[in-house]
C-alpha cells in the first residue's frame, strides 16, 4: 500500500535578502513511505534550499517568504518548532565538521534523545543500535575530531537517526568526503533502504551513485524538471548535459553513436553486451595513435623542476606520515596526486612549497632546497591553491585579492595592475575587477583563488582538490583554466578524489597509500590497472570501466569515439 | 592536530562532580588573589601542581607553556618599569617593582594553570550538566560550553588560514609592529566568516536534532556528589579559611 509521507503543494520560497527571484518555484512533489529518492541539480538549483523546508528550518529558522503547503508527516513544518520536526525528519548537512559538538562519539549520539527526555536506560540500547547502523563499534569512546572524515559524517548520520525519524534527508553528505568515506555513506545508505517503513532523501551530484535509487528528482532554477525511475531519466544525456549536470558517460559515449534514448545502456556491463549487438570494434591503428600522442607529450617535457629524495615526515605527535618517497616533477608535467585521505597526500605536497619541512630526505625546487630557503623564496617559483577559497579571500573587490601577492612581493604599480589583467584573463573573469568577492559563486570564487596565485606567476601550481563542490559545469570549467595554464607552460600538482577529472586531465598519477607511493606513471598505465586501485579504493569513471573491458584503457568518452570501429 | 584541552583519562579527577571542579577552581582564583607576594603564591602554586598532577592533567602544560612564560615574562618587564620603590638596581627598575612583577606572572599563571585542569579533566557536557545543577538555566549553560568549544575550532581554521596566506607570499615574520600587525588582516576576515558560516550550520544542525524541543530534559551523564567529592570540598574550604585567616592576621 502506498502512503504518502511528504507532500509539497504549490510551494514557493524567496529567501529574505534576495533581490530577485524566487529560490523554489512552485514546487509539486508526492513521496511515498520506503523510497529512496536522489535530488539532483546545478548549483543554485535549489535542492539544499527545499531540504532545509522538510523541517521547518526553512521559515522557522531562515526567514523569507512562503507560499503554498508542505506536510511531512502529518505535520506542517512551517508551524511547527523546528524542535518537534526532528522526530519525524532528520536532516544530514555536507559540513561534517560543524555539525558535531560533543566530546565522545555516545554523547553525540544521545543529544538527540536528551532533547526528547528519553529516560537514560533507553539511550543505552539506543546508543548500541546505532554504532552498529553506522558501523563505529569500538570508537564509542573517541573524541569526534580523532575520527576520519568519513566516520564523523557517519557519526553526523547516526546522531540523526537515535531521533528513530521515518525519513531522513541528507544534503550533499559526500561531496567532502574521499572515495572510502563516499563508500562507507552509500553502503549505510542501502542497509538503510532495506526497512521498507524508512523514506530516505540524497542531494547529489554524482550520476554514476543515482543508479541505486528507486526514484530521481532532477530540480534547475528552483523548479522540479524531471521526475522519474533511473531507468527513464539516466538515459536523457542530452537533457543532462544541457543542465550542467555530468551525464553518466556510457549511454553518452552510445547516444553520440547515434542510439536512439530508449535504448541506451546504462552501466559497462550493459554497453559491453551492447557493443557486441552493434559487432563494433576497436580500430587498432587509432588506439596505437593515441598512445603515440602520450609519449609525444612527455617528450615536450623540460628539465627536472622538483625533486623529491627519500622524503620522510614524522609529526610532533610521532605519526609518520611520510615513509620515503621518490618523486621527480618535469617542467611542463601535469600529475595527479590520489589516494585516500590519512594517506599522506597533503603532507607530501606541503613539502613542495617549504610550508612542511623534511625529518628526512630532501626536497629541491629548481635546485632550492626547501630547508635552506623561506617559504616566500620558494614560493615564487611554485604557488599553492588551498581546497576552500573561503580560507584565503579577505579583500573588498576582486582587483586588490588579485594584487595581493604581487603586492606582497613589492612590484610597482604598473606591474602589479598589469599582472591582475592577465591572472584574470587566464581564469576567465575579466570585467570582475571591482567586484566583491564574497558575492561571487562557489565556482568563481575558487576561479579567483586560483588567479590570486596565478598574479605572482609562478611556474609550478598546487592544487588541492580544485573541483570540490562545484556542479559539473563549474568543475569543467575550472579544469578548462587548469589544462590551458599546462599548456602555457606551467608545472601541474593536483590533489584530487574526482576520477573522470584525473582521467581526462592528467598526464601521470601517483597513488599515495600509508605514506608510500603505490602505483606511479602514465594516467593510462595507472588506470588500467583497476584491481589495484580498488586497494586503494579508487574507481575508474564508467567509460575507462568500459574500455577496459574491451582489452584497451580509454580515458574520455572522445577517446572511445575516436577509436571505435562500426562493424 | 589536538583540538581540545579534555583528556580522557580515568582519574578519581575526572570522576568528581562538576561543581566541586568548579568550586575548586574557583577556591584556587580567590586565594591567588589574596595574596601579593612571593612565598605564599608560590606555595599556592605548588599546590595546585600537584593537585593538577593527581589528575594526569598536567600533560596540557606543554600546549600553554608558551602562554604562561610570556605572560610571566611581560608582568616582570611592566612591573619593574612602572612599579613605585626606594630600592633602584638599575635605570628607573626597582627591586620592589621587579619582585612584584614576578609575584604578578606568578599568580596570573596560577589561574590559567587551575583553569586548565578543570577543562582537562572536565566535559563539556558535564561542565553543562553541573552548570544545570547549579541553576543555570540549559541554554545558557549550553551557550557556556559550546563557546569553549569554539576556542579549539578557531585556531585550527587559523592554521590553515596561515598557511594559505604565507602560501601566497604573505611575511609574518619582518617588518615594523605595525607593519606586522596590518599584516594580520589576510588573516582574520577568512577566519571570522568560516567561524561565522561553521556556527550557522552548527546551530542548523542543533536545531535539527530537536534542540529546545521541550524544557524537560533528559541526561546521559549522571552526576551527584560522591565520597570524593566531599572529601575535597572540605579540603578546599579548610584550605580557603586558612588563607583567609593567614591574610588577616600575618602581613605576607
Amino acid at each position: 500500500m502506498k502512503e504518502e509521507v511528504i507532500n509539497i503543494k504549490n510551494y514557493s520560497f524567496r529567501y529574505k535578502d534576495q533581490k530577485e527571484g524566487q529560490a523554489l518555484k512552485n514546487i509539486n512533489l508526492q513521496i511515498d513511505k520506503g523510497q529512496f529518492v536522489v535530488i539532483m541539480g546545478p548549483s543554485g538549483a535549489g535542492k539544499s534550499t527545499l531540504a532545509n523546508c522538510l523541517n521547518g528550518l526553512i521559515p522557522n529558522f531562515i526567514k523569507g517568504k512562503y507560499e503554498g503547503e508542505i506536510i511531512v508527516m502529518g505535520k506542517n513544518p512551517a508551524q511547527e518548532k523546528v524542535g518537534t520536526m526532528a522526530k519525524n525528519i532528520g536532516l544530514v548537512f555536507q559540513d561534517f565538521e560543524s555539525q558535531l559538538f560533543s566530546t565522545n562519539t555516545k554523547l553525540e549520539i544521545v543529544f538527540g534523545p536528551e532533547n526528547f527526555n528519553v529516560p537514560k536506560e533507553e539511550m543505552e540500547e539506543i546508543i548500541e543500535r546505532i554504532v552498529r547502523v553506522v558501523k563505529l563499534e569500538g570508537l564509542e569512546n573517541r573524541q569526534p575530531f580523532t575520527l576520519s572524515g568519513g566516520q564523523k559524517q557517519r557519526l553526523a548520520i547516526g546522531s540523526v537517526l537515535a531521533n528513530q525519524p521515518k525519513i531522513v534527508c541528507m544534503d550533499e553528505p559526500t561531496t567532502d568526503l574521499d572515495p572510502v568515506g563516499k563508500l562507507g555513506i552509500f553502503q549505510i545508505a542501502k542497509e538503510l533502504h532495506q526497512d521498507k517503513d524508512f523514506t530516505l532523501l540524497i542531494i547529489e551530484h554524482e550520476t554514476e551513485e543515482a543508479l541505486e535509487a528507486d526514484r530521481i528528482v532532477v530540480m534547475d532554477n528552483g523548479q522540479i524538471v524531471l521526475d522519474g525511475k533511473p531507468e527513464e531519466i539516466l538515459p536523457q544525456v542530452d537533457f543532462f548535459d544541457n543542465l550542467g549536470i555530468m551525464p553518466l558517460q556510457v549511454p553518452k559515449f552510445f547516444s553520440c553513436l547515434g542510439l536512439a534514448t530508449d535504448d541506451l545502456p546504462l552501466t559497462p556491463e550493459a554497453g559491453l553486451a551492447k557493443w557486441k549487438d552493434l559487432n563494433l570494434k576497436i580500430d587498432d591503428a587509432k588506439y596505437q595513435a593515441l598512445l603515440e600522442k602520450d609519449e609525444q607529450l612527455e617528450k615536450r617535457y623540460g628539465d627536472v623542476v622538483l625533486s623529491v629524495s627519500g622524503l620522510e615526515h614524522v609529526y610532533p605527535n610521532g605519526n609518520r606520515a611520510l615513509k620515503g618517497i621518490d618523486l621527480e616533477i618535469r617542467e611542463g608535467e601535469f600529475i595527479a596526486i590520489l589516494g585516500h585521505n590519512g594517506s599522506g597526500k597533503t603532507t607530501l605536497v606541503k613539502h613542495f612549497n617549504g610550508l612542511l619541512l623534511p625529518t628526512g630526505g630532501q626536497v629541491k625546487v629548481y635546485g632550492k632546497d626547501t630547508r635552506e630557503h623561506s617559504i616566500y623564496e620558494i614560493g615564487k617559483d611554485i604557488s599553492y591553491v588551498f581546497q576552500n577559497p573561503d580560507h584565503q579571500i579577505f579583500s573588498d573587490t576582486v582587483f586588490e585579492e588579485v594584487a595581493f601577492s604581487p603586492k606582497m612581493r613589492g612590484f610597482t604599480k604598473e606591474e602589479i595592475e598589469k599582472r591582475v589583467k592577465e591572472a584574470l584573463k587566464a581564469v576567465d573573469m575579466e570585467g570582475y575587477e571591482e567586484q566583491d568577492p564574497f558575492s561571487l559563486t562557489k565556482g568563481e570564487r575558487q576561479r579567483i583563488a586560483v588567479a590570486s596565485v596565478l598574479s605572482a606567476q609562478p611556474r609550478i601550481i598546487i592544487l588541492d582538490e580544485p573541483t570540490t563542490g562545484l556542479d559539473f559545469k563549474e568543475q569543467r570549467q575550472m579544469m578548462e583554466l587548469v589544462k590551458r595554464l599546462n599548456e602555457n607552460g606551467h608545472t601541474i600538482i593536483m590533489i584530487t578524489h574526482t576520477m573522470w577529472v584525473v582521467a581526462e586531465y592528467a598526464h601521470k598519477v601517483a597513488v599515495i597509500k600509508d605514506g608510500e607511493f603505490t602505483m606511479y606513471g602514465r594516467t593510462r598505465e595507472v588506470f588500467q590497472q583497476e584491481d589495484k586501485l580498488a586497494e586503494s579504493y579508487l574507481k575508474t569513471p564508467h567509460i575507462v570501466n568500459l574500455g577496459n573491458l574491451l582489452g584497451r584503457t580509454v580515458l574520455s568518452i572522445d577517446e572511445l569515439l575516436f577509436c571505435t570501429q562500426k562493424g | 592536530m589536538e583540538m581540545f584541552l579534555y583528556l580522557d583519562e580515568d582519574t578519581y579527577m575526572h570522576r568528581l562532580d562538576p561543581r566541586t571542579k568548579i568550586f575548586i577552581m574557583i577556591a584556587s582564583f580567590a586565594i591567588a588573589l589574596m595574596f601579593f607576594t612571593i612565598p605564599p603564591l608560590l606555595i599556592i602554586g605548588a599546590l595546585i601542581v600537584i593537585y593538577g598532577s593527581s589528575g594526569k592533567t598536567l600533560s596540557n602544560l606543554n600546549r600553554i607553556k608558551f602562554v604562561l612564560v610570556m605572560i610571566g615574562f611581560f608582568s616582570v618587564v611592566i612591573w619593574s618599569l612602572m612599579g613605585q620603590g626606594e630600592t633602584k638596581i638599575l635605570g628607573p627598575i626597582t627591586l620592589e617593582g621587579f619582585l612584584y612583577g614576578i609575584a604578578m606572572g606568578i599568580k596570573i599563571d596560577i589561574m590559567i594553570i587551575a583553569g586548565m585542569i578543570f577543562l582537562s579533566s572536565t566535559k563539556m557536557e558535564e561542565i553543562s550538566a553541573g552548570l544545570v545543577k547549579l541553576k543555570i538555566p540549559y541554554r545558557a549553560a549550553f551557550a557556556f560550553s559550546t563557546a569553549l568549544r569554539l576556542v579549539p575550532m578557531i585556531v585550527a581554521t587559523s592554521s590553515i588560514i596561515i598557511q594559505a596566506q604565507k602560501s601566497r607570499g604573505l611575511d609574518l615574520e619582518s617588518g615594523s609592529l605595525i607593519a606586522r600587525a596590518k599584516k594580520y588582516i589576510p588573516l582574520l576576515i577568512p577566519v571570522f566568516i568560516s567561524v561565522i558560516r561553521g556556527t550557522n550550520v552548527f546551530a542548523m544542525a542543533l536545531e535539527s536534532k530537536g534542540f529546545g524541543y521541550s524544557e524537560e530534559r533528559s541526561s546521559y551523564l549522571e552526576i551527584g556528589y560522591k565520597r570524593n567529592d566531599y572529601i575535597m570540598l572540605a579540603l578546599v574550604l579548610l584550605l580557603l579559611i586558612v588563607s583567609i585567616i593567614v591574610k588577616f592576621t600575618t602581613n605576607i
